[in-house]
């Protein structure tokens, strides 16, 4: 070996900051499920009504199922573009363990889709009409929910990376399993409007995020080396 | 010890064990079901609240409970394939989610008849065994689909093997965490009925017997379609295609 050995840690942020680069060049893929989320929170209110009590009620749960779909929809970009041009196998024939690689790519995957949802997400529960003291209990519900939503949906795109043309099986596998996040996060930000803390659902989701931290990549890598061989 | 396990790997040995437990399953499982149903349908007396409903029940109950079983069995047949890449173990996991796709469909068929005259309505959110068996089909939907969709037999077993390990532990998470949203809404609930109260041992005896020709009829369909997708499987073996000239 000619070449100078790399640390677990340096492939790491490699990885990361690869992911980062590859995402700024193509704006599309940040762009694209960003509008999405916005523009779908947007119909709920033409659609059901707009009489500021009723946004009220649905808020929560608006803002929450549409950030599921707009996460289903990047999800895709995950790991697609690595299996077409040939670098996942590269990442896979490393020598350093495939959980952090899979982990760094998770991260920045959620940097680029989730984090802009989370941000924009005070501006649309204005627009729907949530109360003020309820704004940083849905955000810090989201910065906690997004992430888990990224690991776990990990899991089915490494599953159905080689498949030519997956069109929905990707959402028939993702969204029953948010069915937890769901349920967390929209009652944290229903006992906030109920003036009771949602400390004790945030903290489940914390719960529920280092146990999706820890285990969800050991899946996801093993469900790449199921696909790729 | 072990022998008898590594043996279940040859899909050989298991057919022609399976071929010799068959007749002795489906004659229990007979028993058993013509009992229960005879007994449950016809004998049973009507319950003094829910009247002849409640037979409904006898049916609900088994296959409900049954239906609870098959997330566990694809784990451990998910283990199996992971660890020890049994092929046999993929064969049975392929029809345990399309049984169990199934029996969760009835469950909630049976469960939304009898609810649609005991409660009023075919479907309650607030009742959190209905909301988690909803989504128990929904995963194993997404099981089958995900097979059906891969076409390589031998990365559709490890995909669907590790969607069927993560499925399971996701059924227990949505099972609790719709039980805590449920106990948080259910402030005024039309749902008091406990669908469990025995109102008398006749009752819970002929439940009991179905719950078992359910588990015998769920065990028999199991056998014989693992049995037939062995002989679909292993069609280029030698001993398939002598037993399928012999016959």
């Amino acid at each position: 070996m000619t070449e100078k050995q790399t640390t677990t840690s340096a492939a790491f942020f490699a990885t990361l900051k690869r992911d980062l680069l590859i995402a700024f060049k193509k704006k599309n893929d940040i762009v694209n499920p960003f509008m999405f989320f916005i523009i779908v929170v947007s119909l709920f209110p033409i659609g059901i009504s707009p009489e500021s009590d009723r946004l009220t009620e649905i808020a929560a749960g608006v803002i929450w199922i549409s950030v599921l779909l707009a996460s289903m929809l990047s999800m895709d970009n995950l790991y697609r573009s690595d299996f077409e041009d040939g670098s996942l196998e590269q990442l896979l024939l490393s020598p350093h363990p495939l959980f952090f690689l899979v982990l760094a790519k998770n991260i920045s995957h959620w940097l680029v889709s989730g984090l802009p949802v989370v941000l924009v997400s005070p501006l649309l529960a204005y627009m729907l009409a949530l109360p003020e003291e309820a704004y940083g209990t849905l955000v810090l519900s989201l910065l906690l929910g997004t992430p888990i939503m990224s690991l776990v949906g990990s899991i089915a795109v490494a599953l159905t990376v080689g498949l030519g043309s997956r069109g929905l099986i990707l959402a028939v596998i993702t969204l029953p399993m948010s069915v937890p996040v769901l349920i967390f996060g929209t009652l944290a930000v229903q006992s906030t409007l109920n003036s009771q803390s949602p400390l004790g659902y945030l903290s489940l989701m914390l719960v529920m995020l280092s146990v999706s931290v820890s285990l969800a990549p050991l899946a996801s890598a093993a469900a790449l080396r199921i696909s790729v061989n | 010890m072990w022998v008898w396990f590594f043996k279940l790997g040859s899909p050989k040995w298991f057919y022609e064990l399976s071929g010799k437990w068959l007749p002795w399953l489906i004659g229990a499982m007979v028993i058993f079901m013509t009992v229960g149903v005879v007994w449950g349908l016809v004998f049973l007396p009507p319950d003094y609240q829910q009247g002849f409903t409640s037979r409904i029940l006898i049916v609900h109950v088994a296959v409900a409970g049954t239906s609870l079983a098959f997330f566990p069995l694809m784990f451990v047949a998910g283990t199996i394939t992971l660890v020890w890449r049994m092929k046999l173990a993929d064969m049975v996991a392929k029809h345990a989610a399309i049984l169990g796709a199934w029996f969760s469909f009835i469950t909630l068929a049976t469960g939304s008849l009898w609810g649609s005259v005991m409660w009023g309505t075919w479907w309650e959110w607030t009742d959190s065994r209905l909301v988690s068996m909803l989504f128990q089909l929904f995963l194993l939907l997404g099981v089958i689909s995900l097979r059906s969709a891969l076409e390589d037999s031998d990365a559709a077993a490890k995909a669907c093997a590790l969607l069927s390990i993560v499925g399971c532990i996701n059924v227990v998470i949505i099972k609790y965490s719709v039980e805590w949203w449920n106990t948080l809404h259910q402030v005024s609930s039309p749902v008091t009925t406990d669908a469990s109260s025995p109102n008398g041992p006749e009752f819970w005896i002929a439940t009991l017997i179905m719950i078992v020709a359910v588990y015998l009829f769920l065990s028999v369909s199991l056998i014989l379609s693992t049995r037939n997708e062995i002989l679909e499987r292993e069609r280029k073996a030698q001993w398939v295609q002598d037993l399928v000239l012999k016959s």
